[in-house]
């Protein structure tokens, strides 16, 4: 599903100076396995972007290789503000109290004060001091939110928001991420493998398949795009 | 009565450095997840150095205090050897095996097969309940309280020990949030070797030890540990204080050869029970 | 899964057909070590297992082969045919590990590796208190040789052929169950420290299974030992010996069939080596202890450290270079968790290095 050359640059430079976060052919190795190839993306101050595609695609290598975790082959990686990264699958610290796991967010610095996050999430208030490996899953997608917001970032990158959980939980969460970008001008970078969740409230996307960007666009156009339907939106949901 | 009163005051002190001991586990074990064999040998290395220093002419309390620094230190380089790099958890496990070898060889080598003891801190004995209490019993039962607080606080309430603690509870969401968890285990091994250090330079005026002592106290420490979980230091404590007056009473009744298989009889008590307690599958 | 061997087929041929001829051109002691090589990778074969797929320590192992000693020699004492008591050996010590184990192998972190420090020191202690069953510290003596049918094991000879086809047996049983371990998710059970778990009671019934295992093979080991020596004392249990069995696990290859030959053929004659340099006359007698720790010290951290997956590990991945690989080096989907490697180490962050060939 290639639409554009993917070995030259996508981004111009006007777009990546632009750019809380961005990455120009980033190559990404696990031993001789090639997991990126060449992958160029940006996010913009305040935007809400989306990277869709199958599971094994390089989503996950993508974010954890922008939080520090992978070390790239080759390419460029540029941050213009702070990047906090939601893993897969919540990852919270069961044994400590949701507030301990929301204050160690700030561990890099800045206000330890959890107040503003449950002034977003009225939810985990009466949570504040139970074991955070205690909660449902909905919850503690909430408590890893808040934790990666502690750090105030300028761009938050959420991995499967929607794994495991049900739809309604993941309405309501994607509906706080949606109204958190509003208020605070956060960027959101959603990597997601529910393609309409993902594209129904971001402004642009990318299609990531096999290591490869495939597709970019808006988000709207992406949606009456009759290939990506039949991968990603046709008779899945 | 006056037995029954000595073995229970040996056996609190005897327990509060197990105790010392079951905290170093703990904490390896919080950040870590690994279990530290070399434990015990700290403790050794402790009284040994103390040894030496005060033989050497080094006054009291100095002395202490350097032996526990050395094996803060010794602790240190455990930790580099044992998890420094990307060590998988058995090799971790394994390699904690080989250095408790390598101390048992060292302290051989440098002092000797000859047990070893010095005398505490100069001071008034006691005599309470017509039983003989040494002031080391009460130098043991001060320090190892203040410490215990000291840890039970620092785990518990400051921002640092929640950091440490949420490295062993997932160690890559702690990294995320910006914790370095390597530099945070060797903290912890630091620690550790400064506990089991602290425990031996205690216990030393109390019973000679030996090269081949740290198996025991490893064991008995592990034993205590255990109580907690492996991550409750306030349990740990417990069990410490348990295991050293069974210990003793074990050893006052009935024969003193029987000593460690006591210890370790109670150790497989112990962990029936804590299987018993544990849902299936939910440890790892 | 890879279909890549480890060892090239005519190495294995070559091994086995050099040491089946051994025997006949070995003197009387040389034979004892053949034969002690032999029963070690029988213990070691099973240790291997246990620490590579349950990702578990066991320093009880000499206490098993230990138990199987015993069972075997108070039987036979006791007016059983040898054959019936050596075979009852493995099945008493894989009974005694089920107990222990049961409760051991559902704890936290490695408790079964204090567990089973625990049961050695508990082994030994109980011996001296036992002596009218087990003949306490000065042991039992004048066993009955081993009797196979109509065969009557008498010579060194007749029992070095024994442990070779009992050695050859157990690296098939060993190496089949390797081979059987469905999906990665078991094997890397072994090798995660975040907890690549699979469903927590599979898990902990392989566990289980490799435990009791590894019991039976040290079992009927210590069954074999027993009839060729003719005679059993607690000396030759002590807690260095399970020391050395992990050594051997370690030096070999941590879950590989081939390693476990490797382990115990080198570290077998390590210590002896360390025995006749630390016994000479003219060196201080606490000498032989500092040696022998010192240098099982080193040498466990040591390979742990630089080679990770022991000699065998090493070896092949140097053969599979040789052999400019052609084969895909892994199945790997890029978004897996890259967590899952080799149980003892990160070579090429991607190989499940761990248990697969001989």
């Amino acid at each position: 599903m290639k639409s554009t050359d993917s070995t030259a640059p996508s981004t111009d430079l006007l777009a990546v100076s632009d750019s809380v976060l961005a990455t120009v052919d980033l190559v990404v190795r696990y031993g001789a396995v090639v997991a990126l190839h060449g992958v160029s993306i940006h996010v913009a101050k305040g935007e809400m972007v989306a990277l869709i595609g199958p599971n094994g695609a390089g989503k996950s290598t993508l974010l954890n290789t922008l939080s520090g975790i992978n070390r790239p082959a080759s390419g460029r990686i540029l941050r213009n503000g702070k990047l906090a990264h939601v893993p897969e699958g919540r990852q919270v610290f069961p044994d400590l109290t949701v507030d301990d796991n929301i204050c160690l967010g700030a561990y890099r610095g800045g206000s330890r004060d959890t107040a503003p996050m449950y002034e977003l999430f009225p939810q985990l208030q009466r949570l504040r001091k139970r074991r955070a490996g205690s909660l449902s899953g909905g919850e503690q997608q909430m408590v890893a939110i808040c934790r990666a917001l502690m750090a105030n970032p300028d761009v938050i990158a959420v991995d499967e928001l929607s794994q495991g959980l049900a739809p309604l939980v993941v309405s309501d969460i994607a509906r706080h991420l949606v109204e958190l970008n509003k208020q605070n001008g956060t960027a959101v970078l959603l990597v997601e493998q529910n393609a309409q969740l993902a594209l129904n409230i971001t402004s642009r996307a990318y299609v990531i398949e096999n290591g490869y960007i495939g597709l970019e666009g808006r988000s709207s156009d992406l949606l009456r795009n009759p290939a990506v339907r039949a991968a990603y939106l046709g008779g899945i949901r | 009565m006056t037995a029954f009163v000595e073995y229970l005051l040996t056996g609190v002190a005897r327990g509060l450095v197990f105790a010392l001991l079951a905290m170093g586990f703990v904490l390896i074990y919080r950040v870590t997840r690994v279990v530290n064999f070399a434990q015990g040998a700290f403790a050794i290395f402790g009284g040994l150095i103390a040894y030496s220093l005060l033989n050497a002419g080094v006054p009291h309390g100095v002395s202490e205090v350097l032996a526990i620094l050395a094996a803060a230190l010794i602790g240190l380089v455990f930790g580099i050897i044992a998890i420094g790099g990307d060590v998988p958890l058995l090799a971790s496990l394994v390699i904690t095996i080989g250095l408790s070898i390598l101390s048992e060889a060292i302290a051989m080598l440098v002092w000797g097969t000859i047990p070893i003891t010095f005398s505490g801190l100069a001071g008034h004995d006691f005599v309470i309940f017509g039983a003989f209490i040494q002031r080391q019993y009460l130098i043991v039962l001060i320090v190892s309280l203040v410490v215990f607080v000291a840890l039970l606080y620092g785990f518990g309430r400051t921002y640092f020990g929640k950091a440490m603690s949420a490295c062993a509870s997932n160690p890559y969401a702690a990294r995320l949030s910006g914790i370095n968890v390597k530099k945070m285990g060797l903290i912890a091994f630091t620690l550790g070797g400064a506990l089991g250090g602290l425990g031996g330079v205690l216990v030393t005026p109390l019973s000679p030890i030996t090269y081949s002592g740290d198996v025991s106290l490893s064991i008995t420490g592990f034993a205590a540990a255990i109580v907690g979980g492996l991550t409750s230091p306030g349990l740990a404590v417990v069990g410490g204080l348990v295991f050293g007056i069974a210990e003793q009473f074990v050893a006052g009744y009935w024969s003193p050869s029987n000593e460690t298989a006591v210890a370790l009889a109670l150790l497989i008590v112990l962990l029936l029970w804590q299987a018993k307690r544990a849902p299936v599958g939910s440890l790892e | 899964m890879r279909a890549s061997r480890k060892i090239p087929i005519y190495a294995i041929v070559a091994a086995g057909v050099i040491t089946l001829a051994l025997p006949l051109f070995l003197s009387s002691t040389n034979t004892e070590i053949y034969v002690t090589i032999g029963l070690y990778t029988i213990v070691v074969a099973g240790l291997s297992l246990l620490m590579g797929f349950a990702g578990q320590v066991s320093l009880g192992q000499a206490a098993f082969y230990g138990v199987g000693s015993y069972t075997a020699a108070i039987l036979a004492l006791h007016g059983w045919s040898p054959l019936a008591a050596l075979i009852v050996a493995p099945i008493a010590t894989a009974f005694l590990a089920f107990l222990v184990g049961l409760p051991l192998l559902r704890l936290k972190g490695h408790a079964l590796a204090f567990g089973t420090l625990a049961v050695q020191l508990i082994f030994l202690a109980v011996i001296p208190e036992t002596a009218s069953l087990t003949g306490g510290s000065i042991g039992l003596s004048a066993i009955p040789s081993l009797r196979i049918g109509p065969l009557a094991m008498s010579s060194g000879r007749d029992y070095a052929y024994l442990v070779w086809i009992v050695v050859v047996v157990t690296l098939v049983i060993a190496r089949n169950i390797t081979r059987s371990r469905p999906g990665r998710g078991l094997r890397a059970m072994a090798a995660s420290v975040s907890g690549a778990s699979a469903t927590g009671v599979e898990v902990e019934r392989y566990k289980l299974k490799d435990f009791t295992l590894s019991a039976a093979f040290a079992g009927i080991a210590g069954g074999i030992y027993v009839f060729f020596i003719g005679y059993v004392s607690p000396d030759a249990f002590p807690v260095v010996l399970s020391i050395e069995f992990v050594i051997m696990v370690v030096v070999g290859g941590i879950g590989t069939v081939s390693g476990a030959f490797v382990g115990a053929a080198l570290i077998t004659v390590v210590s002896q080596l360390l025995t006749s340099l630390g016994t000479s006359p003219s060196l201080p007698p606490q000498l032989p202890t500092v040696l022998s720790l010192g240098v099982y010290a080193v040498i466990l951290i040591v390979i742990l450290r630089l080679l990770p997956s022991g000699l065998v590990g090493a070896f092949s991945r140097l053969w599979k270079k040789a052999q400019a690989a052609s084969s895909p080096v892994s199945d790997f989907a890029g978004d897996e968790n890259v967590a899952v490697v080799s149980a003892v180490g990160k070579e090429e962050p991607n190989e499940v290095t761990l248990v697969d060939e001989v």
